[in-house]
């Protein structure tokens, strides 16, 4: 069914490039893949010119594997590092303007649901701290209150990267940065306390240093937007450059700062933990009768 | 000239670990051969951040992957001359009494 979204035409197998016949044969667009598989497969994510060592990329590479269904997922960004990996995955991107991504993804999902009735689209948005916790703030409040049916990702790595190292509000307390000498006065915003407060129905804290967990958040987010409501996401995305980790130390500091301040967490709402119990008991039925067979 | 990440298939090969292919930040770089049940490096994307030799020396505690010149390294794998391959062993020059076939 997947493939067919990707087939190459009869007749243009020879201009078509050699990225195109690899997703084609061997990719998640042919079977569903385990993070546990990478490196034996075609990934959907190309070459992009991400720094190197960058955990943010990390992530976003763990999340395209761990998406349910890649060709039908929508994401949605905005100015920031993010969409420079985001652009060269094989999934639809659309760049909002800065501050309207979740205004973007509330129209989106409900246009597609009027349009595609029969297959469920997966939208989700995927921007950094300045993009939605400060420029987007209002929008991601709004859709989140209006328990609009999409997962918000933040990449969270405390700083605007990639103008020169401003403080967000997602930056520690007390943090000095290029652009901010005098270190920041505020303390850090609490979006996982925002989220409750807003009634999104599964929230959850990672830190790419562990890729099933991260991949298993990611799944459990989309599928959760599909049925029940916002789902929310927030990964520690550390800024080599701007925080000066040298790259060998990238995971270092990851496991650092997830066992200081960013632990993993996550929060179901009864509906959401209802429904969720429901798909994992409907996997295992699946599971149960070729068992039996055997 | 850079260094890039290169697997010793020797050490390699005697684990089945596959951290590094999950670690790795980009996508498609460190590959894993199932014919010789080891990672390999695809060295036109390998951007030398050094993350796979942290976790191979501190994680998984087999120390297989160091950081070598590009120069140094004899025939390595592109991926953007050969695609996506699950096994590159068609791809290593066959020896014939340990000299390499012309």
């Amino acid at each position: 069914m997947s493939l067919e979204t990707i087939r190459v035409s009869p007749g243009f197998e020879n201009y078509l490039p050699q990225e195109y016949y690899d997703l084609v044969r061997d990719s998640q667009f042919t079977k569903p893949r385990k993070v546990s598989e990478m490196g034996s497969f075609k990934e959907v994510i190309e070459e992009h010119p991400m720094c190197a060592g960058c955990a943010m990329t990390l992530f976003i590479r763990t999340m395209y594997v761990a998406l349910p269904s890649v060709e039908n997922t929508v994401f949605i960004g905005t100015a920031g590092c993010g969409r420079l990996v985001l652009t060269q995955g094989a999934a639809p991107f659309i760049y909002g303007n800065y501050g309207d991504t979740n205004a973007v993804a509330s129209g989106l999902k409900r246009g597609l649901g009027i349009r595609f009735q029969d297959t469920p689209k997966d939208v989700i948005v995927a921007a950094g701290d300045g993009g939605l916790a400060d420029i987007g703030f209002s929008m991601v409040m709004h859709s989140w209150f209006r328990k609009e049916k999409f997962t918000t990702v933040m990449l969270d790595n405390e700083v605007y990267g990639n103008t020169g190292g401003q403080e967000s509000g997602m930056t520690q307390k007390g943090m000095v940065l290029k652009m901010a000498p005098n270190g920041k006065k505020f303390e850090k915003m609490d979006m996982i306390g925002l989220a409750k407060t807003a009634g999104v129905a599964y929230i959850a804290r990672v830190v790419p240093t562990n890729p099933a967990r991260v991949a298993s958040a990611i799944q459990k987010a989309v599928l959760i937007a599909r049925e029940i409501g916002p789902t929310y996401v927030q990964a520690y995305t550390s800024c080599n450059i701007e925080y000066a980790i040298p790259t060998p130390k990238v995971m270092d500091d990851a496991r650092e700062v997830e066992k200081a301040r960013y632990g993993f967490q996550e929060y179901f709402t009864d509906e959401a933990k209802e429904y969720w119990t429901r798909i994992e008991s409907e996997k295992r039925q699946v599971k149960g009768p070729a068992t039996e067979e055997e | 000239m850079y260094l890039v990440a290169d697997v010793d298939v020797d050490v390699c090969s005697s684990t089945n670990c596959r951290l590094c292919t999950q670690y790795c930040p980009e996508s498609n770089t460190i590959l894993f051969d199932t014919e010789r049940k080891s990672a390999y490096i695809a060295v036109d994307r390998c951007k030398g951040c050094e993350i796979c030799v942290g976790i191979c020396d501190a994680q998984a505690k087999h120390h297989a992957i160091k950081m070598v010149w590009i120069t140094d390294l004899d025939n390595p794998f592109e991926i953007r001359n050969h695609g996506f391959k699950n096994s590159i062993v068609d791809l290593i020059p066959k020896t014939i009494n340990g000299n390499a076939a012309k």
